[in-house]
């Protein structure tokens, strides 16, 4: 039996140690936000943040969580630069087909959370590991900086 | 005139009986130690051979199985996604490729026909059933050491496996290498054909670490330079050597190349998981004989193979100290990207979403690049290797993977991002270039079935 802290909540999930977190998010907890991608941490779509980190939650299992706190997509909006993130992605209307947006917009509030003042390469350094096939990348580069604005 | 001629020749006779002793004096695995080998029967410190105590009330089978896994016979003697020990297993070598052997009890194509006596041979001679002489990518040399009753024990271990038919694949090797017959003067060099002989001034313990690490686990065969006939060359002990691709890093006591700086709980756990905070996972022909071999020793064990570790004497090698603290958070601090940013860009892309750009993973300690041995070697060969063969690992606490990018990314860009990782997180970056990294992917005896990483 696992304890962990989800979106500021305590939540008990009996999965077995090298289940991937992503697998216990989505089919234990039924927080379905995240989504399974390339399941090698290649493309970035199950990344929820682990102890402020954003970390593949197909790669992390379950026992290693240990401690930390998990934010997934259905948290971070309760968090001010996740809630800024979110209102400048509807604002540019990033999203087109949409699989691959909740990861960005947790990496994209990760950054945010480390470096409110970014420029271009802190972008590209921190989001190059998030692929969209839709090729929705000036949206996402113009609403990280539109919430960069209102977080500074 | 006849005086100048004959001193020379003395001279040359003397330099060619020095160096013949040299080699000849480079082929005892344990003379470092000093002291007095005696015969095994004569060691009053207790066994030091066989299985450890809690199975030695077990069937010759199982005590069979206990050592087959010491002597990691398995990773040379199965191809990849083959049969276990039906062989098939490619060394690439300078002077061509040789092939592992069949060791099922297929009557045909393996040993099933061997007598104990002929197993022995193969064993501890490098002599085949039919007398034609095996190559020294056997261990035999090492395997000498070994026991006739614990040989056995793995014969009958061998001989419950089910039969696979497997005829051996032929070898590709260029004259003169291809004349197995040469490999009589070889053996009578470099074989002294001996089995192991405890020291008796040194505890139970270290002498159970040494039979375990030369007449079963065989470290040397990778982890000792060879000399210019290929054999080990034991003045260097275990100061590391580069071995199918892949560096076998220096394991003596020197500080900064070596294991001088690990405390022995590290050692321990590197050598039983394959896996020490601090200091990285083992990946590649390690992570195998860590899967396929050290992780059956029982915990006595491996306390006895780093006692015997922590006594072999420090070899200074090229490899600069670890660095042991993290990157800086941000990419523009540390190692910046100027002129070449390849390196930076997959890095970006590719790795800092396990590894981060500290180094630190917060994914898993496996994947933590600070203080890992590999990051701090400027030849980055066992970093590149990695990039391109992944890492696909069984370990007790689950399956330790890292996507191999060997075919989704060119030569020119595992060496960009090889020479990043190294220059950020180590103590100095490499100079790859991709022809580098092709000779690199030539030299790794294997490409295993790999789950490959998407083109990037």
């Amino acid at each position: 039996m696992h304890t962990l802290t989800i979106n500021g909540q305590s939540r008990e999930v009996d999965a077995p140690e090298d289940m991937p977190l992503l697998w216990v998010l989505r089919d234990h907890l039924g927080l379905v936000g995240t989504k399974y991608g390339c399941g090698i941490a290649q493309c970035g779509v199950c990344t929820v943040h682990v102890g402020g980190k954003p970390v593949r939650s197909c790669q992390l299992v379950v026992g290693d969580v240990g401690t930390r706190a998990v934010v997934t997509i259905e948290g971070v909006g309760n968090t001010p630069h996740g809630a800024k993130v979110q209102q400048a992605w509807m604002e540019a209307a990033v999203p087109q087909c949409g699989y691959c947006q909740a990861g960005q917009i947790m990496s994209a509030t990760a950054l945010l959370d480390g470096n409110p003042n970014l420029d271009d390469s802190d972008i590209d350094a921190a989001m190059a590991g998030n692929l969209c096939r839709c090729g929705t990348y000036i949206r996402i580069r113009r609403a990280i900086k539109n919430a960069a604005a209102k977080s500074a | 005139m006849k005086k100048i001629i004959g001193t020379v020749v003395a001279v040359i006779v003397a330099a060619v009986l020095g160096f013949a002793g040299w080699l000849f004096l480079g082929r005892d695995p344990m003379s470092f130690a000093g002291g007095r080998a005696v015969a095994l029967e004569d060691y009053k410190g207790g066994d030091v051979t066989g299985v450890p105590a809690q199975l030695a009330s077990a069937d010759l089978v199982k005590r069979g199985a206990y050592l087959i896994h010491a002597a990691d016979c398995q990773a040379c003697h199965t191809a990849p996604g083959g049969v276990p020990f039906a062989g098939g297993f490619a060394f690439n070598m300078p002077f061509g490729t040789l092939y592992s052997t069949n060791i099922t009890p297929d009557k045909q194509t393996g040993i099933g026909d061997y007598t104990d006596a002929q197993f022995l041979a193969a064993v501890h001679k490098g002599i085949r059933a039919d007398g034609e002489r095996l190559y020294p990518a056997m261990p035999y040399t090492s395997y000498a050491d070994m026991t006739d009753a614990d040989a056995l024990a793995i014969k009958a271990y061998l001989f419950t496996l089910a039969p696979v038919h497997a005829p051996p694949k032929p070898d590709q090797l260029s004259w003169p290498f291809n004349q197995r017959g040469l490999l009589a003067l070889w053996d009578v060099m470099f074989n002294p054909d001996e089995r192991f002989r405890p020291n008796a001034g040194q505890s139970q313990q270290w002498n159970r670490g040494a039979y375990l690490a030369e007449a079963m686990g065989h470290c040397g065969e990778c982890h000792t330079p060879r000399n210019p006939a290929f054999a080990l060359d034991n003045h260097r002990k275990f100061a590391g050597a580069l071995t199918a691709g892949w560096r076998a890093y220096n394991i003596t006591g020197d500080k900064d190349a070596g294991l001088g700086d690990w405390n022995d709980e590290d050692i321990y756990l590197y050598l039983s998981t394959g896996h020490a905070n601090g200091h990285g996972g083992s990946a590649g022909p390690m992570g195998e004989a860590t899967d396929n071999s050290l992780s059956y020793l029982v915990p006595d064990d491996v306390h006895a193979l780093v006692t015997y570790l922590r006594s072999i004497p420090a070899h200074a090698s090229d490899l600069p100290r670890t660095v042991t603290t993290p990157a800086p958070a941000s990419h523009k601090e540390g190692l910046v990207a100027d002129s070449e940013p390849r390196g930076e860009k997959i890095f970006a892309g590719a790795c800092a979403s396990c590894h981060d750009w500290t180094g630190v993973s917060p994914v898993t300690g496996y994947a933590t690049l600070t203080g890992v041995r590999a990051v701090n070697d400027p030849s980055a060969t066992n970093v590149a290797q990695t990039v391109i063969n992944g890492v696909a690992r069984k370990t007790a606490d689950g399956k330790i993977f890292m996507p191999a990018f060997g075919e989704g990314y060119s030569d020119d860009d595992i060496a960009a991002v090889a020479n990043y990782v190294t220059g950020r997180f180590g103590a100095k970056g490499a100079h790859l270039t991709g022809g580098d990294v092709a000779d690199l992917r030539k030299q790794a005896s294997q490409h295993p079935n790999l789950q490959e990483a998407p083109h990037g």
